[in-house]
């Protein structure tokens, strides 16, 4: 499948289309996504932030933010393209893959459910050989699901599942 | 011992990357303003409400991390930069600006001590948030401040603007620590909060001691601060409004020996500091100029 990018040069920050393309080919191919991929890039802020719109096509937007190496601001880092726009692949990789028919839009989701969410994606990404640090994924978790050994015991699971649907990945974090 | 070390050379092992002001400053993305800016959040406060909560409170808190290294440096220095007065020019109507009380290197001393607890502390605080040391560039304007060949210059430029500014990020994060209810960091926070208070009534004691009978001279220092001020305000990062992310501390700042004057004139500097950014952005947008390369 596809992968293009939008724009193809930058002005605000150094950043690679080519470099993009390549990681969002990757990441299409051992997802196995079948859809054409647009990642347009916001470069004029530097938050982080990345959703995505399914059609016919998927229309990956991400801020700048996300794909910035934090030790040389402006300049891209490869790991975090990897990461961030591996995040946004899984989770609509799960929508088109069936078992998340019930789950909001993205916009209505609730901060405990996206981090929920996004703890699953991180495990995954992880074992599919991603340098993630699970510490930060659990201080996310903990920022939404509060600071105690039962929120921690949810985090584990979600972080070692695979092939959940929504409605386990919501009983896991109604448990917690 | 060397005297007067330059920023260029502090210490710092390979996992540092630093950047200086004029670096940061050259950055002309914004959350402000720009074609997107009325999609995102109305209040840019770090509070963990913000869907980037996390990221932001781990990137605050490495910038609080380094901050502290350089802070320590700098008390170091002054400690040992300044020599003590010629008791012959003890009545002098004003006191030599390459010198320094005795009381004032033990304040420094002091500040030291609490400056180096709260490294270990932020090394721990970052570790509990999932950031790596080095893992954010470091910005070298407090070391830079505390390079004043002038120590009452140092005074006003660390203890009073740049620590002052620590009393405000301080007491973001710890009421961010109380929200999201992370007990560790409220408490961690509140307690170098406490210390920072005394670091900058520190500043301000001596800042007056000092230029008693030199008022040229404090008027200079007060300049360098509100220079320092409206320089760390760039990029409306500090400011009443909450399209900053950290507020300012009116009480903690009283506390610590500021008049409400002198409040309100910082708030006034960030203010327009805020503006200055938007409109600095907003000009940036408007033209596709090929000064605009990032810096490597």
């Amino acid at each position: 499948m596809t992968v293009s990018v939008e724009p193809e040069e930058f002005r605000f920050v150094a950043f690679d289309s080519a470099l993009i393309r390549k990681v969002g080919e990757s990441l299409v191919a051992t997802l196995g996504i079948d859809k054409p991929v647009h990642v347009c890039v916001d470069e004029t802020t530097p938050l982080g932030r990345v959703r995505a719109e399914v059609g016919d096509k998927i229309v990956v937007t991400v801020e700048s933010g996300a794909f910035e190496d934090s030790k040389r601001p402006r300049n891209q880092s490869e790991v975090a393209t990897k990461i961030n726009l591996g995040r946004i692949l899984l989770r609509v990789n799960d929508r088109l893959r069936g078992g998340f028919a019930e789950t909001p839009p993205d916009d209505e989701l609730s901060l405990p459910q996206m981090a929920a969410w996004e703890t699953y994606c991180a495990g995954r990404l992880s074992r599919l050989g991603l340098r993630i640090n699970r510490q930060r994924w659990l201080y996310n978790f903990r920022n939404r699901h509060g600071f105690t050994d039962a929120a921690d015991a949810a985090f584990d699971q979600l972080w070692a599942a695979e092939n959940l649907t929504w409605s386990e990945l919501q009983s896991i974090c109604n448990n917690g | 011992m060397r005297k007067f070390f330059p920023v260029e050379e502090l210490a710092r092992d390979s996992r540092f990357t630093q950047i200086n002001m004029r670096q940061s400053q050259a950055d002309p993305r914004t959350a402000l303003v720009g074609p997107n800016a009325a999609k995102r959040l109305k209040n840019n406060r770090l509070t963990p409400s913000r869907p980037d909560a996390s990221e932001a409170a781990r990137n605050l808190m490495h910038g609080i991390f380094v901050g502290e290294i350089q802070a320590l440096e700098g008390a170091g220095r002054t400690c040992h930069d300044f020599e003590l007065p010629d008791p012959s020019s003890r009545t002098a109507d004003k006191a030599a600006t390459d010198t320094v009380p005795f009381a004032l290197k033990l304040d420094m001393a002091r500040q030291a001590w609490d400056e180096s607890r709260h490294v270990e502390i932020s090394v721990k605080l970052g570790e509990w948030m999932g950031a790596e040391i080095g893992q954010f560039a470091e910005n070298t304007v407090l070391f830079e401040a505390a390079c004043s060949t002038d120590p009452v210059m140092r005074l006003a430029g660390v203890n009073r603007a740049l620590e002052g500014l620590a009393i405000d990020v301080f007491t973001t994060m710890k009421e961010f620590g109380e929200v999201a209810g992370d007990p560790y960091l409220e408490f961690c926070e509140d307690w170098m909060l406490a210390d920072e208070v005394t670091h900058v009534k520190m500043g301000s004691d001596w800042l007056r001691k000092v230029t008693e009978n030199d008022p040229e001279r404090r008027a200079k220092a007060l300049e360098f601060q509100s220079i320092v001020d409206r320089l760390f305000s760039f990029g409306g990062t500090r400011s009443e409004s909450e399209d900053s992310p950290i507020g300012l501390a009116r009480r903690f700042r009283e506390l610590a020996g500021f008049t409400t004057d002198e409040v309100d004139d910082i708030a006034d500097v960030s203010l327009a500091a805020l503006e200055e950014r938007k409109a600095f952005a907003a000009a940036a947008m408007s033209t596709s100029s090929s000064s605009n390369s990032p810096a490597s």
